[in-house]
């Protein structure tokens, strides 16, 4: 007897994809609804618990950027209990972290981003993966990539004690330093990942701005939201993944503001709609206009190119110079064209690894001076990291033995769910007329999510490990018109 | 021959991290019933999906993983399957939000050389809730850990299909 097992997707935790479209009595898009399902309950699970859990316990909340919850509650551990880790502590951190954004942007690169410009919008689906990627370009590429995500791995348990959900950044600094021996071994490591870095823009030259329809394609209209960016910035304004302050520019490029980590509440609100759980953050002292772009709209878009946009350039050399070479070629600045996010991404890479050497490199990084011991009564504390896919921000309140009471999280992706919605609108909108579904809007939706490499569920852990995509066309009195998947 | 069994999923997702449960189980029962020399076991827990997991993979004969499912089946049912009887989803528009699917994780790997198993099988447990933080599984699906336990050591004891045929 044959069994038929059907595995519904649309209940996985990863995150269904779900879009609604309603047309308009003339066939045309009135409004998209992207509806994603959200985990429940994370800031209520840790009511009760000690503040030295929440680095090991909130890198459970993501799949693929634990390292990030990890620093950001880390931070704000430190913040609790008044306490400045030393030097050494910080840059071990950040070493850590840097090797994390090498191997996270490497895969998002090679494995998500990259197929539709090395493969080509308009290449048969099954090819647009890693597999097409090494097909089309050669072996030796898989090879660097596999390389890349074994060095980064390496580093991250080096220093955070594990190959994921590092488990050493404690209030106060951090477990254990290394050695010189694993210092050698690291800066070894760092340097290989600047080639890399180096070689990956290369060939994000060679073939997508080789190439005039895809620089017209990342130039294009569709994917085009003149909105605020956010980014953390050192002291001069150049981009940081680990510390710093947020800086945020207007659509024209002017600075709007710039707060440290503990004044975020003056500076950011939550929307909320009917219609998802999810809130839609906005900046606070410009308002919530809707779904709109400009000035007088609060949306801001916190991701790789959002980082560019907010600094005044990178803090390593060879990153600064593509830097440069990014806005000279893309003619002004802020870039508002999403699919430029991918090329950001890769200036991205190339500072991580330049910063790894940099950091492995200074005299102080072997020292064993890695803690300074909390002193103080627990209060109140806010930690904010850029996270691959956003700012990151946790903050915890705690009671006089440093147990929480309070928890208030904003994740990286939740920052772009608003640009997210105006990009599907935008793409179907540019894909349906008089009621006519063109058959690319799958394909010009996903490259339009793509881009910011949404972490809805934050956990892609389990199997089969996708997030499928449902898009349902309805007329103006509600009736389903369409209902196009990924997987049929 | 070197097997890895792996627990997968979020230990404090609610039914999420019935994969993990069904591990310990496994890890508490294991070495009363594996003695043969020879024989490597090695249980781990993750929450890994795409090329991370095939990552684990390398360097081993033969892979169980354990994880949460979402089926139309009763809460706690149980599936056997092998990892290629599951849809490939990269296959089509939109893949992983992160990564790629494990199917072509595992061909990548391949594709470079990388020790991989031929055979990869998957014990999916059926969920009720997975969206919900909380350390404690359902009871329909708390109820079944012992049995998928014992399903996956029964498993373990069987020789994977490509082997037998290497012996013909």
């Amino acid at each position: 007897m044959t069994q038929r097992i059907s595995i519904d997707p649309i209940t996985r935790l990863e995150g269904h994809g779900k879009i609604e479209i309603f047309l308009n009595e003339q066939g045309n898009v009135a409004n998209t609804y992207f509806q994603i399902p959200e985990l429940r309950g994370f800031e209520r699970f840790v009511i009760g618990r000690p503040i030295e859990e929440m680095p090991l316990l909130t890198n459970r909340i993501c799949g693929v950027c634990p390292e990030a919850h990890h620093m950001a509650a880390a931070k704000a551990a430190d913040a609790v209990y008044h306490v400045d880790p030393p030097r050494t502590a910080k840059m071990l951190r950040e070493l850590l972290y840097s090797a994390f954004y090498c191997t996270d942007h490497t895969t998002h690169f090679y494995a998500l981003g990259g197929p539709d410009f090395v493969m080509g919008p308009d290449a048969p689906v099954a090819e647009r993966n890693i597999l097409g990627v090494i097909h089309k370009v050669g072996l030796e590429i898989g090879g660097k990539v596999i390389q890349m995500r074994r060095y980064g791995h390496t580093v991250v348990e080096m220093i955070g004690g594990r190959k994921i959900h590092p488990c050493t950044s404690i209030p106060g600094g951090i477990t254990k330093g290394i050695t010189e021996k694993q210092r050698k071994e690291i800066e070894e490591m760092g340097r290989w990942a600047v080639e890399f870095a180096q070689f990956s823009l290369k060939l994000f030259n060679d073939i997508v701005l080789g190439n005039k329809g895809y620089l017209d394609l990342i130039l294009g209209d569709v994917y085009t939201h003149r909105t605020y960016y956010m980014g953390l910035v050192d002291a001069n304004n150049k981009v940081n993944f680990y510390d710093g302050k947020v800086r945020v520019v207007d659509p024209n490029g002017k600075e709007f503001c710039t707060y440290a980590p503990n004044e975020y509440m003056n500076h950011i609100a939550e929307h909320v709609e009917p219609w998802t759980y999810l809130k839609f953050p906005y900046l606070k002292n410009v308002g919530w206009k809707g779904f709109v772009d400009g000035i007088d709209s609060g949306i801001y878009m916190a991701t790789p190119l959002s980082r560019l946009n907010a600094s005044d350039g990178m803090a390593t050399p060879l990153a600064q110079e593509q830097y440069e070479k990014f806005y000279a070629t893309l003619g002004s600045k802020p870039v508002h064209q999403r699919l430029a996010t991918h090329w950001a991404r890769l200036i991205e890479l190339l500072y991580a690894a330049e910063r790894w050497v940099e950091l492995v490199t200074d005299p102080e990084i072997a020292s064993p001076d890695v803690h300074t011991k909390p002193t103080q009564t627990p209060t109140e504390g806010i930690g904010i990291v850029e996270a691959p896919r956003g700012t990151l921000t946790h903050h915890y309140w705690t009671d006089e033995r440093g147990i929480v009471t309070k928890a208030n999280l904003i994740v990286g992706t939740t920052n772009n769910y608003a640009p997210i919605q105006m990009s599907t609108k935008k793409a179907a909108q540019s894909l349906i007329h008089n009621g006519n579904v063109n058959e690319g809007l799958l394909n010009m939706v996903e490259m339009a999510f793509r881009a910011y490499d949404p972490c809805f569920g934050c956990a892609t852990h389990s199997l089969p490990g996708q997030m499928p995509l449902e898009i349902t066309v309805r007329d103006a009195d509600g009736n389903p018109l369409e209902v196009l998947k990924q997987f049929c | 021959m070197k097997t890895i069994i792996i627990g997968l999923g979020n230990p404090i997702l609610g039914d999420d991290g019935v994969g993990w449960k069904v591990a310990e189980e496994i890890e508490r029962q294991l070495p009363q019933i594996r003695s043969d020399e020879g024989e490597q076991v090695d249980v781990v827990y993750l929450s890994l999906g795409g090329l991370g997991l095939m990552e684990h993979l390398i360097g081993y004969d033969r892979a169980i993983l354990i994880d949460a499912f979402a089926t139309n089946d009763q809460p706690g049912s149980i599936l056997i399957m092998k990892l290629n009887e599951l849809p490939n989803y990269s296959a089509y528009h939109t893949t992983s939000a992160h990564d790629t699917s494990l199917q072509d994780a595992i061909e990548f790997g391949k594709s470079m050389g990388a020790k991989l198993p031929e055979d990869v099988e998957v014990v999916g447990i059926t969920t009720v809730r997975v969206h919900d933080f909380c350390e404690a599984l359902s009871p329909p699906v708390a109820d079944v850990v012992s049995f998928a336990a014992r399903i996956v050591l029964d498993l373990l004891q069987q020789i994977p299909i490509h082997h037998k045929e290497q012996f013909v």
